[in-house]
């Protein structure tokens, strides 16, 4: 047992010093290039809204689709905050932004996590009515509130530029560091509070409500308590994605979203960070590479012309073998542990020596 | 002796059904009280207005002398009032230890951030509530299985932990819905010894509800008898025993040999 777990340590900081080496090669060696650094930002962004979804889906046992509002929220409040005065003046054009309001400027780290805050208190307000409800009932009522978010974005010209969005938003804390590091100080967060006692109770609720509240949960406290960490997390998200990609409109923000989202979180493992985390990467890895299919190919005996959207029907054909074949997801809803990880390759070490016994 | 839970004309209406109908027990602090009758007679009904999982349509349901009725289940759970279920439901997926610990969040005194910041009275907190979950197990014989996930334990182990689990909440009142479910004379026998250890060890009240004659005549200091929502008796076994009507409605016609 102990050799096993000196083992782990020694692993465990093998890898995530490769990781930060990882890192700090991608982000100052020019070898890694900007476009394959661009897609592993976004995988981390990604792998957080994933992450928000799993703190309701996969802990809590609860069926919400509402991050990409509150995805909006904080992309909005981080975008308004930290795009300058003059740049606000000239992008409001069909509804003239008042001097006030452009003035208003905050810090980006300090706009990102207002940002957050605000997605957080408005999961709180729609947690009330919401929560009370069950399984596919939650899932239409937070999907609908979403929209709600959207289409009130849209309308409110003065505040949000409307459908045309806000755009030149600085993205000078945009680099690797910034984006690992804050999805790492997520997962260790959401690690260490699985741990407490409020991590068990979220797990009991997902097993068991009628048992849990028996037992002394607050069914209605602990769901909150999800589902506002979740809209928080949603928010810090949907901040990092407004910087990152410069623009933002209401479009970005459709109920689709909330299906890729749903799509990571199903197929790395509902209720394992490390799960959803792994899912993410492999959902925006896969969209950016299967590109090619869109694209006319020469297999010089036959010509491809190329099918725009047919990298989407590839993709589903493999999500569904996956699903059929790993129901439980990538991870299922264990983290990833060294025991595990030697455990899976020991199975096929010792299915041919079973054949040489027979 | 006042007693630690009382009914007052409890009834409840599904529709047009009268699942319970003016229900009146009381149970002595310290006793063991049983509640019979035939299936659908409405004694998880009954269990199940007691912990609020149901709210009375009349009458009124008394901890102590305090109204309960109309509390969450969550809330009568914190004032002392912990039971196990007839179709076990325990945390299936979680280990052995991990289903005590849950129970023990009820009296939790730390706040989410210090527990994840791990600060020290969270520490010391989380170490007391996995003492106590240890002890518990090891009160119930369970505490070898403690990293087990829980749906791999034997039928009987689930049983027992389901009680362990009701222990963690520190109840005054433990209520266990067909403890002896499934299990043969000799298990159950010793189930009938281990209710009364608990209770005498923990200084409880037990309420519960059983099939099994041979343990609600051996354990009960008093029993009720439902049919069809309507208490049709109550008394100590040898009344209850030589009641006709329960004879009737319950019993079978046996009485052939004590005549």
């Amino acid at each position: 047992m102990k050799t096993m777990n000196k083992r782990n340590l020694i692993l465990n900081i093998v890898v995530i010093a490769a990781l930060i080496g990882f890192i700090i090669w991608a982000e100052e060696s020019r070898s890694f290039g900007a476009y394959n650094q661009r897609i592993f930002k976004t995988c981390c962004i990604y792998a957080i809204c994933a992450l928000s979804m799993n703190m309701v889906n996969g802990f809590t046992g609860l069926f919400s689709l509402g991050q990409p509002g509150f995805m909006a929220i904080g992309a909005y409040v981080t975008a308004f905050l930290t795009v300058s005065a003059q740049d606000k003046i000239s992008i409001y054009k069909i509804v003239p932004i008042s001097e006030g309001m452009a003035n208003l400027h905050l810090p980006f780290f300090a706009a990102l996590i207002l940002g957050g805050i605000i997605a957080a208190v408005f999961a709180f307000l729609i947690g009330f009515p919401v929560l009370r409800l069950r399984g596919d009932y939650l899932a239409i009522a937070t999907l609908g509130f979403s929209e709600i978010i959207r289409i009130f974005i849209t309308n409110a010209q003065g505040i949000t530029n409307g459908p045309t969005g806000i755009n030149r938003i600085p993205n000078t804390y945009m680099n690797l560091y910034v984006v690992c590091g804050i999805l790492a100080l997520i997962m260790i967060f959401i690690l260490a509070m699985m741990k407490t006692s409020y991590g068990r109770a979220l797990l009991a609720i997902r097993e068991d409500e009628v048992a849990a509240e028996a037992m002394g949960i607050n069914l209605f406290k602990h769901k909150m308590l999800a589902f506002v960490l979740s809209g928080f997390f949603a928010g810090i998200g949907g901040g990092l994605l407004a910087s990152l990609v410069g623009a933002i409109g209401p479009d970005q923000f459709k109920f689709t979203v909330a299906y890729e989202i749903l799509l990571m979180v199903v197929l790395g493992g509902q209720g394992s960070v490390s799960g959803c985390v792994a899912g993410a990467f492999v959902v925006r890895i896969a969209l950016e590479k299967l590109r090619f299919l869109d694209e006319p190919i020469d297999f010089g005996f036959i010509q491809y012309k190329g099918i725009g959207g047919m990298r989407m029907v590839v993709f589903s054909v493999l999500l569904m073998l996956v699903i059929i074949l790993w129901r439980k997801g990538i991870f299922g809803s264990k983290e990833f542990s060294w025991d595990r990880f030697f455990g899976f390759f020991a199975k096929f070490k010792k299915s041919p020596k079973k054949e040489v016994i027979e | 002796m006042a007693a630690l839970l009382e009914t007052r004309d409890v009834t409840i209406r599904f529709g047009g059904l009268v699942a319970v109908n003016l229900l009146n027990i009381s149970v002595d602090k310290g006793d063991i009280v049983a509640i019979i009758g035939p299936n659908g007679a409405g004694k998880t009904t009954a269990f199940n207005l007691i912990t609020g999982v149901y709210k009375p349509t009349e009458g009124d349901i008394l901890l102590n002398g305090e109204k309960i009725n109309g509390k969450r289940p969550d809330e009568i759970a914190k004032m002392g009032i912990a039971r196990t279920f007839q179709n076990i439901r325990l945390f299936k997926e979680l280990t052995v230890l991990e289903n005590v610990l849950i129970a023990t969040h009820l009296n939790v005194k730390t706040g989410l951030f210090s527990a994840v910041l791990k600060l020290p009275h969270a520490r010391k907190e989380e170490k007391e509530m996995r003492k106590f979950a240890e002890f518990l197990l090891e009160e119930t014989g369970l505490l070898q299985f403690k990293d087990e996930i829980a749906s791999n334990l034997p039928y009987g182990l689930q049983r027992r932990l389901e009680i362990a689990r009701a222990l963690a909440t520190k109840p005054r009142l433990l209520l266990l819905d067909e403890p002896a479910a499934g299990m043969n004379p000799k298990e159950s026998e010793d189930l009938t010894e281990f209710i009364r250890e608990i209770r005498d060890k923990f200084g409880l009240t037990v309420l519960l509800i059983e099939h099994h004659m041979q343990l609600v005549m051996d354990i009960s200091d008093k029993i009720y008898v439902l049919e069809y929502g309507r208490t049709i008796a109550k008394g100590v076994p040898a009344e209850i025993q030589a009641n006709p009507a329960v004879i009737k409605a319950y019993l079978g016609e046996e009485d052939d040999k004590d005549a």
